[in-house]
């Protein structure tokens, strides 16, 4: 007896376990792991520093709201598909619509359908997006104060809000009325590898947008620190963390030195971010990253308002965790991870399809993404109570740690002058391709398991083929011969105009966005807005 | 468009290179425009790095730039990375553009997000190679290796 207690001893001992981001973990934890912490630093629900969430009563008073990415085609197709997604019961928070509408490639790189460079582009992977009529179309005869609508768009995001918030202003609601969400990611160059403007003058933008809904959109999100594109592009759960952060201090810091005050704009921050494999550590992860957050804003930057120092999150279940191969394995892992999101107590969630791999979904397939969180809501019983893991002697002791990893590399951006210039010097770029080789071949050579690409795998006659969606080519011309339409009647005088007027704001750093209504208003097109900032911040690729 | 020569990093490839090799095969590795999807092409530009081939990589372009650096490059691959969709378009245009070019004698391959169904046009519009998603990079360079005539 003795003898087999002892070999299992060793054993433990010597078994090396870590968590996806290399976390040294131990096959189980006691009281003994928080002996020393006190409950303080954790916090109750709904009190600093929020590890364990900002309400009380967990999701009771209302869910999270289910923002299914959606977009394609033109405006037609995609107030198509949002009708039908409301019909299918997609809610944002007190049942109130909600529409999470991705664009297109040419549209967030701010290229009309009409230039060269859109051929084959059009409408795929998003919704086309060029001048006032689209948005017109997109959201004709809703409640626009009672919808929340999300436009995923970086560089082009203050063209979009200033064309929604015309097309708004000709259905009857004011600026102030509004509800909804920028994505304001123009910082991305450092881990979306397309062009984009320069770090510092993309910041400015930034905070461009912030200051114009500070004073006029109470209720619009302004900006949304995108962990979620940092993880695609290859880097680590803790890296996602750090990064996501450094990039939400530098927002702030810049914002603080253009005169806003924090309490006032901070509350209209968010995060997205991704829900990986590691259960545990995705969740320790959210919850390290509301306690951050919470320590950044009270004591970095001296905010007073509770709200401001809350991290709303909206999680997109991570992309690069689906596989191509037995496609319907896909399912299996978006439901772990939505019930992950919901156990880390997120804000909002988004379900891949289990064909993202492929396409982006067709009616079927969305319909099933949809399910999974509405399955995890409603037959779980797991939203009644706030933070059901906290107090697990292991997921505090995760959580302590990703936050003491993820402030050591907050530490060294801020050693290097901050995020941005971290970024210019193409260090965050560095870091994480150093990541993403490290994952692949450990991929590449079987040592991370992926069911069904390096283990399990079925010979290809036996594959599942899922029906992809196709958008119908005749999209392009349609979206090509709306615009040269646009573009036909309206005064070309006044659209110059306007655009120099623009442009002179731009160069000067003056107050943008009533210049870009202006500029809507004469019926100028996004792709025409996007050049003149393109020509006065420029425009190319930051790293490597 | 951008081109980026790569540096060596990471573990080694588990398949080195060949003694008695002839001269370095020369690849150029494209992304087309708006394409950011990059994780794939950089991983797979790296092995081949490893595998001691030359790569130039290009990226946010048109099929014109690509094949005027393959013409440039005299390259003996030439590839392109696609994941948003559309290769079947745009694969067709680099296809026809490339032997319009008079390099129809080099291998044109394609990777990426690319469904098996689109295997069979791909192959007819003149891609030597289609990998798919989760292809394995040492499948990639010994078809490459085998495929590249010496001469």
């Amino acid at each position: 007896m003795a003898t087999k207690l002892n070999a299992e001893t060793a054993a433990h001992e010597q078994l090396e376990l870590f968590s996806a981001s290399r976390l040294p973990l131990k096959p189980y934890y006691t009281p003994s792991d928080r002996e020393g912490k006190p409950y303080d630093e954790i916090g109750d629900p709904g009190d600093y520093p929020f590890t364990r969430g900002f309400h009380k009563t967990a999701y009771n008073k209302t869910p999270w709201m289910m923002q299914q990415v959606l977009g394609a085609g033109n405006a037609d197709e995609t107030r198509e598909i949002m009708d039908r997604l409301v019909t299918e019961g997609m809610e944002g928070y007190f049942g109130h619509a909600v529409f999470n509408v991705v664009f297109d490639n040419p549209t967030k790189g701010g290229i009309d359908p009409d230039r060269a460079e859109a051929k084959g582009h059009v409408g795929v992977g998003g919704m086309n997006f060029s001048h006032l009529d689209d948005i017109r179309r997109l959201v004709k005869d809703l409640p626009l104060d009672k919808i929340n609508l999300s436009m995923i768009t970086g560089d082009t995001c203050l063209i979009a809000l200033a064309m929604y918030a015309v097309a708004a202003e000709e259905a009857g609601y004011e600026p102030q009325q509004l509800r909804g969400n920028s994505m304001n990611w123009l910082l991305k160059s450092f881990c979306v590898d397309n062009p984009d403007f320069p770090p510092r003058n993309a910041q400015k933008l930034v905070v461009q947008l912030i200051k114009y809904c500070t004073e006029n959109m109470p209720y619009w999100n302004t900006t949304n620190f995108s962990g979620y594109l940092i993880r695609e592009a290859g880097c680590s759960g803790v890296q996602e963390l750090a990064f996501t952060l450094a990039w939400g201090i530098s927002t702030i810091q810049a914002c603080v030195d253009a005169g806003l005050d924090v309490d006032a704009f901070a509350p209209r921050l968010g995060f997205q971010i991704a829900f990986h494999n590691d259960f545990f550590e995705e969740i320790a992860k959210l919850r390290a990253l509301r306690r951050m957050w919470a320590k950044v804003l009270k004591e970095r930057f001296g905010a007073t308002n509770p709200r401001a120092m809350h991290a709303r999150v909206h999680i997109h279940t991570a992309g690069d965790t689906l596989l191509a191969q037995q496609p319907q394995n896909n399912i299996v892992r978006v439901a772990l991870q939505a019930l992950g999101s919901m156990l880390a107590g997120v804000q909002s969630v988004h379900s891949c399809a289990y064909t993202e791999t492929l396409q982006i979904p067709n009616e079927e397939q969305a319909r099933l993404a949809l399910r999974t969180q509405q399955i995890v809501l409603h037959e779980t019983g797991g939203a009644k109570v706030a933070d059901p893991l906290g107090g697990s002697w292991y997921l505090e002791q995760l959580t302590d740690d990703i936050e003491a990893r993820a402030w050591e590399i907050i530490d060294e951006i801020d050693g290097m002058g901050g995020f941005v210039a971290s970024i210019e010097s193409g260090w965050v770029k560095s870091q994480i391709v150093d990541e993403l080789f490290e994952t692949q071949d450990r991929i590449n050579d079987g040592e991370l398991v992926r069911v069904g690409l390096n283990k399990y795998e079925v010979e290809e006659a036996a594959e599942t083929k899922p029906d992809v969606f196709t958008v119908d080519p005749a999209i392009e011309q349609e979206a090509i011969r709306r615009i040269t339409e646009w573009k036909a009647n309206r005064d070309q005088d006044e659209v110059q105009r306007r655009l120099e007027e623009v442009r002179r704001a731009a160069a000067a750093d003056d107050y943008l966005m009533p210049k870009l209504i202006d500029a809507v208003k004469a019926k100028a097109t996004q792709g025409e807005i996007m050049d003149v900032f393109k020509d006065v911040y420029g425009w190319g690729f930051v790293t490597n | 468009m951008t081109t980026v020569r790569d540096t060596t990093r990471g573990r080694p490839l588990n398949t080195p290179e060949p003694a008695g090799k002839g001269p370095r095969i020369k690849v150029v590795l494209g992304k087309m425009r708006f394409d950011a999807h990059d994780v794939g092409a950089r991983y797979i530009m790296r092995k081949l790095v490893d595998a001691g081939m030359e790569v130039v990589f290009i990226r946010f372009a048109l099929v014109e730039e690509l094949v005027d650096a393959a013409v440039q490059e005299d390259v003996h691959v030439i590839g392109l990375s696609s994941l948003t969709g559309g290769h079947l378009s745009v694969g067709k245009d680099l296809a026809d553009a490339v032997e319009a070019a008079g390099l129809g004698d080099r291998l044109l391959v394609i990777g990426g997000v690319i469904a098996d169904d689109d295997r069979a046009s791909l192959k007819a519009a003149g891609f030597d190679g289609v990998f798919g998603p989760g292809t394995k990079a040492e499948t990639i360079v010994d078809f490459i290796r085998t495929n590249v005539t010496a001469a």
